[in-house]
């Protein structure tokens, strides 16, 4: 049986820490002999810098503006850490266009230049932020990524929005094959974060799939336009990439999400919240 | 019968319609068109301009235009380029290819869904224009805002807003702004301009009509505040133009709802503008005894015709039409004709809140006769109302569409056609209102009655 590319969205707050994230765990793939592909669906275009080391690729909708519909593959796609394929989608300026469609254009591109090639393990699409409208939606649209995992913290709004993306994937899953693979936590140390997010993720029907501490040689090997694993191979947080990059490979629980009400969420925020306030002050 | 067409609140709209019989608000830059000397500029897809060419001027009794309209008018061709990376540079760039290549006096950016959905920032690119002094106007007619009545609107009050602007000047006694059919929706509607000019220019007022061959064209639009009044005759286009310019230019204005045809209404309309506008009535005095005796020459020779041509005159009849047309002629065929009103049906969708006034004035719409009237769009339901219509054995009168071919052949009816689609007629200077299209009209009817073909 031929193998199947497994595509896999991944989605979040704006700011979570999606890229960073999407970026190190593909390292952690690649390292493992993994072929693999990253579209970035966000109008920045930083999904794969630390990838490539920097930001010299050129977007396809900037390529598509200036050179129409008549390009060859290897002017969008670029080669990165360990032979990965990185693509970014662009957008138009701020404030002018639709970047939702934009994205729509450039994956239909990307499918007509024939970059989803047979020897392809993984193909992911890092979206940005919250699933605006369907041109956001695409990438999980019958036919494309079949696995999302969500990016969030135990800080608020990033529940807030992560509950508000199964409302999507919920939407889509009905219609198709999509699946809500799990959340990864990306701590923001937050008191009793990693309760909350596995409360959070087995309220939502899913699993945590992984915790990743915090831990600042994230933000030097950005700053080297690095992943960590790249640049410290043996440091600690770099296996906890490798961590997460085996526990995704493993994965086998994919669900349909069940979304929470506000008041539910808000319960357990405040059930989390409110106890860790409580262990401060009456600390034994 | 289908479930869903099963009516709780009597029609209640069903979910697709066949048979359409308006275009969408883009179709407004035939509203443009209508003007002299107006150039629009259709920031939309080519399809969405191509198709309102079809609805309303080419299969509409293939009216044409005067070289800015069909194909020759200035299109940005929105595609996928303008969706991502928004259309303003294209625009901007049609805009001054139009004002270089195109004749115009004033030129109307009218934008369709696409840009609207996408934000595009029309109004920024056209207040350039406008700063230059240039005669460049933007509308936003995105067809999801309504049809292309809706879109008429609009793109009358942008150019009132953007193009006449501020006037505190003295207002001229006995000059009128006349706001009245939809250009090129409504078939006739340039004979029936002509002769609405006529009659009140015969009346002793100066109007206005801002639209087709007899405008003056821009001069006349910035002549728009000059106006001691605005009237409307239409059951409800224009009502909202009337409002807005009685906040801005302190102008009354009249609403006549039912467009007068024949003699009769004809003279009392007259009298009622004439009162309104409180001018010596001598002189309309004078032309309502004038038309009056030419009016009944002809009416005299025809009830020669009308008395003795026993076999298969009709004595029944329904219309399916916009509310305007449906107005007009229901009553002039009930009042003055003597034929019933079995069955009325408008069809261009007119909002919410006129329609318990527009079916009021079907209640005794002569003496002794009253008329249901719906509102349907689907052209599966109309053909249904009308099959099940009682014509009583008559031969079965139906003014509508080229649409309701099929049902008045099945019907061994005679069809008059008085709206768009209407792809069996050739339109050019014709009226069946006032006093002169009133004949054109009876002659309409009653040679098709007599086997002249339908």
């Amino acid at each position: 049986m031929a193998k199947k590319i497994r595509q896999i969205a991944i989605y979040g707050k704006g700011g979570i820490g999606k890229s960073t994230t999407t970026q190190n765990l593909t390292a952690g793939l690649a390292e493992a002999g993994k072929k693999v592909m990253v579209v970035g669906c966000d109008p920045k275009a930083d999904s794969t810098r630390l990838l490539l080391g920097g930001l010299a690729q050129r977007t396809v909708l900037d390529t598509l503006r200036d050179e129409g519909e008549d390009i060859s593959l290897d002017l969008i796609m670029k080669e990165g850490y360990k032979h990965t394929r990185c693509v970014e989608s662009g957008g138009p300026e701020p404030g002018v266009g639709c970047a939702g469609r934009g994205i729509i254009t450039s994956i239909g591109l990307l499918e007509r230049l024939g970059a989803y090639t047979k020897d392809l393990d993984y193909v992911f699409y890092d979206v940005l932020g919250d699933v605006v409208c369907g041109g956001f939606a695409m990438p999980i649209r019958e036919g494309k990524a079949k696995e999302i995992y969500i990016v969030a913290s135990g800080e608020m709004m990033a529940l807030y929005a992560a509950n508000n993306i199964a409302k999507g994937i919920e939407r889509y899953a009905k219609q198709g094959g999509v699946r809500l693979g799990g959340i990864i936590c990306n701590s923001r140390n937050v008191d009793r974060e990693n309760d909350l997010l596995r409360a959070f993720s087995e309220e939502l029907g899913t699993q945590l799939v992984h915790f990743i501490p915090r831990d600042n040689i994230v933000q030097r090997a950005e700053i080297r336009k690095k992943t960590v694993i790249d640049y410290k191979p043996d440091c600690n947080q770099a296996n906890e990439y490798r961590a997460l990059a085996k526990r995704i490979a493993e994965n086998k629980k994919f669900v349909i999400p069940k979304p929470m009400k506000q008041e539910r969420l808000e319960e357990i925020l405040t059930e989390f919240g409110l106890m860790a306030e409580i262990g401060d002050e009456y600390a034994i | 019968m289908h479930d869903f067409l099963v009516d709780t609140n009597k029609f209640k709209r069903t979910n697709t319609i066949v048979h359409p019989r308006y275009g969408c608000a883009i179709g407004a830059v035939y509203s443009v068109v209508a003007i002299p000397g107006g150039v629009p500029i259709a920031n939309c897809g080519p399809g969405c301009a191509d198709k309102q060419f079809f609805m309303m001027c080419g299969e509409n009794g293939y009216q044409g235009t005067n070289g800015a309209g069909a194909g020759a008018m200035p299109s940005a061709n929105v595609g996928e380029n303008e969706i991502v990376f928004g259309g303003t540079k294209k625009l901007d760039a049609l805009i001054k290819s139009a004002l270089r290549i195109m004749k115009g006096d004033i030129f109307v950016v009218v934008t369709g869904c696409s840009g609207e959905l996408v934000g595009d920032d029309v109004g920024s690119v056209v207040r350039r224009y406008q700063k230059a002094g240039k005669p460049v106007v933007f509308a936003d007619a995105a067809g999801f805002k309504g049809n292309n009545v809706t879109g008429h609107e609009i793109v009358v009050k942008e150019i009132i807003d953007q193009f006449v602007g501020e006037y505190r000047g003295r207002k001229q006694k006995g000059l009128l702004n006349l706001f009245f059919e939809v250009p090129y929706f409504n078939t006739n509607w340039r004979g029936d301009f002509i002769e609405m000019k006529r009659v009140l220019e015969g009346a002793g007022l100066r109007v206005n009509v801002l639209f087709g061959p007899e405008s003056r064209g821009v001069a006349e639009w910035k002549d728009i505040p000059k106006a001691q009044f605005n009237l409307v005759v239409s059951p409800w286009v224009g009502i909202s133009t009337a409002e807005y310019l009685k906040g801005k230019y302190n102008q009354p204005y009249l609403h006549v709802p039912i467009i007068p045809v024949g003699e009769e209404a004809t003279t009392e309309f007259v009298r009622s503008v004439v009162g309104f506008a409180g001018i010596d009535p001598k002189k309309s005095e004078e032309f309502i005894e004038k038309e009056a005796k030419l009016y009944y020459y002809f009416l005299e020779h025809f009830t020669e015709f009308f008395s003795e041509f026993w076999f298969g005159l009709p004595s029944r009849f329904a219309i399916a039409s916009d509310a305007a047309t449906n107005l007009a002629l229901t009553k002039f065929l009930a009042d003055q004709m003597g034929v019933i009103p079995v069955r009325q049906i408008i069809t261009d969708n007119p909002p919410e809140k006129f329609r318990e006034g527009i079916r009021r004035l079907y209640e005794n719409i002569t003496e002794g006769v009253s008329a249901e009237v719906d509102f349907i769009e689907d052209g599966y339901v109309i053909e249904r109302e009308i099959k099940n219509a009682d014509f009583r054995g008559a031969v079965p009168l139906i003014l509508g569409s080229t649409w309701e071919m099929d049902v008045a052949a099945e019907l061994k009816g005679l069809l008059v056609r008085v709206g768009t689609p209407n792809t069996e007629e050739v339109v050019m200077n014709r009226s069946f209102i006032g006093y002169r299209g009133a004949l054109t009209f009876m002659e309409k009817v009653y040679t098709a009655a007599v086997g002249g073909g339908s």
